[in-house]
């Protein structure tokens, strides 16, 4: 469950001030698939990054999976990033110098968790989106698709309740991008709430639910 | 996790070479000096050779007579011959005493001008000292009594006198105008060696000291050696009582003696009259900081490297604390990643030494103590390797945590902005 009331967030530079979002309130249910649309710089991956806690709203209120969010310390925010949400980008954002293996793995090194069972559950998502035959390739040595997938793969792997991606087909062609979108409709309907970003119409109505934004304002 | 950071380590290094050059390259280069220092410094107070039983010496060879009144005046000098013999050489808490006295001669040998040390000793020199005999023996006490002219030369000296002929022994060379028969050969001394001279011995009785006999001051070193550390209050004491004593009777004169002192500290003090009551540990110190001050300058070095990568490693940063990574995490990876890059640098400046040592021996020479600079040595032990592994601590988190600390506190956001990969 992902409930926002009143979120506002300004950015500043030198000169000028954008007002990324404004006031929004925002309810996601739990198990609920939801697309965010809207024209470029209307504020959507803000929106992503404050629900991931990894940006500071000005105001409002942010609550995740019950947990209302008070402060914003490093640690608290670190380990709730952690457990409670996976990131998927457009550019995949895998660590080039580490092997889909290891990026996979990466959200596990910062949980107490045995190898063995860590071993276990990297190879359990590698096979969820279908990878396990390129475990050792490095992010060089695959397609975007492939990128994709690892990318996906290393979202899930701690399993958690939320998955917000940032225009997770931006990157990709129409045909790799439904392949995509099947495995995150397969995961939404294993459980997992999602909240994606996309410029695809076609892909945004096979989803529960539209958000629009414009203008750091939601909008229909 | 450190798999994980070891592998990024591994993959940034291999990658980036000119910057793991560089900073390997000062870092080595850093170690290898204070590898070369400190083993130099260990192999003189440790001793070897003839002084590998250093640790249990103890040396009084700095005593001080200061005059008080109108003719105030105040004499530094070795120790006299009455007061080794009639005095030091009688202390009982001691297994053995010795007395000697170092000075150089020059002769001119095949059209050719030489400058050498030579020692005059007792026989308890022999005993005290370690020699290694190739040929012949010491001199005995009964030689010092008789006041027997002869000599027990270095090979070197061997060599030089006597070119290719091995069977030395009661030949005759002449020093100083005295004509000394040969009663052994010993191997050469360290070049480390601060008490022993490479050159010839002779019995002190021979010939005595030129410049007159002196109560007090005069040209004797004497140094005791003990079975085992546990005496070397007694031997302080007993020492300390005689200078008392002599200091009572002597209403002219009040006399000092510094120690006596073992290696360490006659190396951290040495002749300085303004540092006669300095502690040797407050001297040690000072080199320390001199140590701390050569590792900083390369340090600052590779700190300001570090930083100027920083941007580089931002978008692994920003997934890192997409991820779950907090603050500390990111910051126990860079430093992580910084100390092994100091470990390895150690490692290559450890074998550098090793090989610089090697290779150029006793014609390298570090300014360490007292008068002139000591040719390096070579004596790794686990203190060596402790100065190596904190050095390169040192070096590692100096240069390491600031940057790392500022890499923990980049935003994410900024770097995981979508677009074209
Ligand atoms: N770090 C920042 N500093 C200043 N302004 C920013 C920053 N990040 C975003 N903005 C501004 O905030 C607004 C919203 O940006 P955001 O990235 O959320 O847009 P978006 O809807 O995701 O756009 P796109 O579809 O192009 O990704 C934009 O006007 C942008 O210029
Ligand atoms: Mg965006």
């Amino acid at each position: 469950m992902i409930k926002l009331e009143n979120i506002s967030k300004t950015y500043r530079t030198r000169s000028v001030e954008t007002l990324a979002l404004d006031k929004i309130n925002l309810e996601v249910k739990r198990g609920e698939f939801v697309s965010v649309m809207g024209p470029s710089g209307c504020g959507k991956s803000t929106l992503l990054n404050i629900i991931g806690l990894l940006d500071e709203p000005d105001q409002g209120k942010l609550q995740l999976e019950g947990n209302l969010i008070t402060g914003y310390e490093d640690k608290k925010t670190a380990g709730m990033r952690n457990h409670l949400v996976g990131f998927i980008f457009q550019s995949f954002h895998l660590i080039k110098e580490l092997d889909v293996y290891d990026n996979v793995e990466l959200p596990l090194l910062y949980r107490k968790m045995p190898a063995a069972e860590r071993k276990q559950r990297v190879v359990a998502s590698l096979e969820q989106v279908g990878l396990s035959n390129r475990m050792y390739h490095y992010p060089s040595q695959m397609s975007g698709g492939q990128c994709q997938r690892a990318a996906i793969a290393r979202a899930i792997t701690g399993q958690p309740r939320i998955i917000l991606a940032d225009e997770p087909t931006g990157n990709l062609d129409s045909k790799v991008g439904h392949e995509v979108m099947g495995i995150l409709t397969d995961l939404n309907k294993a459980g997992t709430t999602i909240v994606m970003v996309t410029h695809d119409e076609s892909l945004a109505k096979e989803t529960h639910r539209i958000i629009r934004l414009f203008d750091g304002r939601l909008v229909g | 996790m450190l798999k994980n950071y070891l592998k990024i380590f591994l993959k940034v290094a291999t990658q980036n070479k000119l910057f793991t050059f560089l900073s390997l390259f000062g870092i080595s280069l850093t170690i290898m000096f204070v590898m070369i220092f400190s083993m130099t410094f260990n192999k003189m107070v440790k001793g070897s050779g003839p002084e590998k039983d250093l640790k249990m010496m103890l040396f009084a060879d700095h005593v001080k007579t200061e005059s008080q009144g109108k003719n105030r005046s105040i004499n530094t000098n070795f120790l006299s011959q009455s007061l080794c013999e009639n005095y030091f050489k009688k202390v009982t808490s001691a297994t053995i005493t010795s007395m000697y006295r170092t000075d150089q001669w020059a002769f001119i040998l095949n059209g050719k001008h030489y400058e050498k040390p030579y020692m005059m000793t007792d026989a308890e020199f022999w005993k005290v000292f370690g020699f290694h005999f190739l040929q012949g023996r010491p001199y005995t006490n009964e030689d010092i009594v008789n006041q027997n002219h002869c000599v027990v030369i270095t090979q070197s000296i061997r060599n030089l006198f006597f070119g290719d002929e091995k069977d030395v022994l009661g030949k005759t060379i002449r020093v100083l105008q005295l004509q000394l028969t040969v009663t052994g050969v010993v191997e050469d001394p360290s070049s480390a060696s601060q008490n022993i001279s490479d050159g010839i011995f002779i019995p002190y009785t021979v010939m005595p000291w030129p410049y007159g006999q002196e109560p007090i001051l005069g040209p004797y070193t004497v140094v005791f050696k003990a079975n085992s550390k546990a005496q070397f209050p007694a031997i302080y004491k007993e020492v300390q009582d005689i200078i008392t004593r002599l200091d009572r009777a002597d209403d002219q004169w009040t006399i000092t003696l510094q120690g006596p002192r073992n290696q360490f500290e006659k190396m951290m003090i040495g002749w300085d009259m303004s540092e006669d009551i300095a502690s040797p540990i407050g001297k040690f110190m000072k080199y320390i900081l001199w140590g701390l001050a050569f590792i900083f300058l390369p340090a600052v070095n590779l700190m300001a490297l570090n930083f100027a990568r920083i941007r580089e490693r931002g978008e692994e940063i920003a997934v890192r604390k997409s991820f779950g990574a907090n603050s500390g995490s990111l910051r126990g990876q860079f430093i992580f990643e910084n100390l092994m890059l100091t470990l390895i640098g150690g490692v290559i400046g450890i074998i550098l030494s090793f090989v610089m040592i090697t290779l150029l021996g006793s014609s390298l020479s570090v300014p360490i103590s007292g008068f002139d600079s000591v040719p390096v040595g070579f004596s790794f032990d686990l203190k060596i390797f402790g100065v190596a592994l904190i050095s390169c601590l040192i070096f590692g988190l100096f240069s390491g945590v600031l940057p790392a600390i500022r890499m923990s506190k980049m935003k994410p956001v900024i770097y995981l902005k979508g677009g074209e990969k």
